[in-house]
């Protein structure tokens, strides 16, 4: 579809077609050897990670990997809590959001405009300011280390932002079809279930997708509200951090655990990633 | 399809149901609303009391939770504390250095991506993966990437002349952060601006190309000005992502050294807790509030403009 739009840039001079391809060479590359050096370095025995020539050829071992699983320091505890959490949370915030992001969208009533900024405030609020509140209350409420507490204050960010961006999704639905289905006979719910729901299906997946994201990747919130009960992943990266030294075989092995499953997701949902990010300001291709 | 499947609801449906709805005081719309409004009035109105409460107070955490009201005290400290004014100086222009980097780089690389015909998607993909990247892990592999005595990036600028800890000097750990955060979030102003770019109308650009526009006159004068608006709305996301976000920071330099990272959420985390002097964060937290609340204005006030959202 957008290569008819773009048949005019095939007269551009050799020149900067050669231009344009060493420039992406080189975005690729900066882009993308961290990521692979990442992965090679989680095959690497401890010598070959930290000599200090760079090692290419290496014999690849599973030992990073065996070790996180194995002994006192067992990865599984932390995966299945980071699942907990950010999964938990995504599904209670894409479920709400959708509600919620479907009477917005089609809401008459007065002062909206406000609901809507408040709402986008909220999911804007710097991290650091909902944790120091949210530290006082879950002490008292007994929150602290327990996957509950994550959820609750994962969900602080991705149910405003599940609500915004359902409703810019629910926005884009021709009103005409809801109405067709009201005339036939359709009772609202029936008519939002049935009609509308189906409609926004990439909605509800791109939303599920990045609440799952953001929280599987937080830090700020891990930090002061995980403990022994409730260490997400990357709290498991971050305790391999000590004082007398950081294996960085295992820390390599942790750090392709974390990001392999987002980075499938984020790029499942790609078509619309510029209408999710931009809380449904832009909306691409 | 899925007006098919409404087909038995109609039969079923009795016929006086749209006559005489049953009527409630709250529309169908407020009703949908109800359960996540209300959830995220909890989530968010609950803990804003309590922080503002805490601005004012002394807070005790030994023996249960205490707040010890000492009236404007901790905002008069905030009024005179140099190292804060400090550190909101450092936060603008770390916000100014990645905010400009990545969108320079990523006009530019939209820009190319524009220009490629073949495996534009395929290219694309690849140059989107760090905003996936969980930030603590971008801070520990740049940690990694940069380490004096093995590090890639260590060795590479060794090739070239340069020595010392990245990590270790002023200037060199503060460039490190912020191109750490080029590094995860160009792609998100590519994405955008291509967005954006791939919207112009080819008409425009062909009237361009007749009138005998250069290439450069054509960019400067015709398609910049064309997604200014999505840009406007990449800057402002940034902006408030930027305030946001301090992972990064907190797993590399954890604010060094000598202060020379230290942004205004770490200063904040390390006052509330490392010192525990949740009442003065509170003030810190509340400041920081205003200025992203301030931001997400001209957002909206952008997305009511209509116009620029396609």
């Amino acid at each position: 579809m957008t290569t008819t739009t773009t048949m005019p840039i095939d007269r551009s001079p050799r020149r900067v077609r050669a231009g344009v391809a060493v420039l992406l060479a080189v975005a690729l590359l900066w882009t993308l050897v961290p990521l692979v050096w990442m992965a090679l370095s989680s095959f690497k025995s401890d010598t070959d990670v930290t000599s200090a020539e760079p090692t290419f050829v290496f014999e690849p071992t599973l030992e990073n990997y065996a070790s996180l699983f194995s002994g006192a320091n067992n990865l599984g505890p932390y995966i299945l809590h980071s699942v907990l959490a950010a999964g938990i949370s995504s599904v209670l915030a894409t479920v709400l959001g959708a509600l919620a992001g479907y009477g917005l969208a089609g809401s008459r009533m007065r002062g909206k405009k406000h609901v809507a900024f408040w709402i986008i405030s909220t999911r804007m609020a710097p991290i650091a300011v909902v944790v120091l509140p949210l530290f006082l209350l879950f002490r008292g409420a007994g929150l602290i280390d327990s996957i509950p507490g994550l959820i609750l204050a994962y969900l602080t960010f991705n149910l405003p932002f599940a609500i915004w961006l359902m409703s810019a999704f629910f926005s884009q639905v021709p009103p005409a079809l809801e109405e067709s289905a009201l005339v036939a006979g359709c009772t609202r719910w029936q008519a939002f279930r049935h009609v509308v729901l189906p409609l926004t299906k990439s909605g509800l997946v791109t939303t599920f997708v990045l609440c799952l994201v953001f929280s599987w990747n937080d830090y700020a919130f891990a930090l002061v509200f995980s403990g022994p009960h409730s260490q997400t992943l990357p709290m498991a990266a971050d305790q391999l951090v000590t004082q007398t030294g950081i294996d960085w075989g295992q820390l390599t092995a942790i750090g392709t655990i974390v990001v392999l499953p987002m980075l499938v997701a984020g790029l499942a949902v790609r078509r619309w990633l510029v209408t999710g990010l931009t809380l449904g300001a832009v909306t691409g291709e | 399809m899925s007006l098919t499947a409404t087909t038995p609801a109609r039969n079923a449906a009795p016929p006086q149901r749209r006559g005489a709805p049953r009527r409630s005081r709250f529309g169908f719309h407020a009703r949908m609303m109800a359960p996540g409004i209300l959830l995220l009035a909890v989530l968010s109105l609950i803990p804003l009391f309590t922080v503002i409460a805490m601005s004012v107070s002394q807070v005790r955490l030994l023996g249960g939770v205490s707040f010890g009201f000492v009236g404007a005290e901790n905002w008069a400290r905030f009024l005179t504390d140099v190292d804060l004014a400090l550190q909101w100086v450092r936060t603008l222009v770390f916000f100014v250095l990645t905010v400009g980097l990545e969108m320079l780089l990523g006009v530019g690389l939209a820009l190319c991506l524009w220009k490629l015909l073949r495996g534009r998607n395929a290219v694309l993909g690849l140059l989107l993966l760090p905003m996936f990247v969980a930030p603590v892990i971008v801070g520990l592999l740049g940690r990694f990437l940069t380490d004096s005595t093995f590090g890639l990036y260590h060795w590479l600028l060794g090739l070239a002349g340069f020595e010392g800890d990245l990590l270790g000097g002023t200037y060199s750990a503060f460039a490190a952060v912020v191109l750490m955060d080029v590094w995860q979030w160009t792609p998100l102003i590519t994405l955008i601006a291509l967005a954006g770019l791939t919207s112009v109308p080819q008409s425009i650009r062909e009237a361009a190309a007749l009138d005998g526009a250069s290439g450069w006159q054509a960019l400067r004068s015709i398609i910049l000005p064309s997604i200014s608006g999505v840009l406007l709305v990449a800057l402002l996301i940034r902006a408030m992502d930027a305030i946001r976000y301090f992972d990064i920071i907190a797993v590399t330099t954890n604010g060094g050294p000598a202060d020379a990272t230290k942004v205004v959420p770490i200063r904040l985390y390390e006052t509330a807790f490392r010192f525990f002097d949740l009442g003065y964060a509170a003030v810190i937290g509340l400041v920081m509030l205003a200025v992203t609340v301030a931001i997400a204005r001209a957002f909206v006030g952008i997305l009511e403009s209509k116009g620029l959202t396609r």
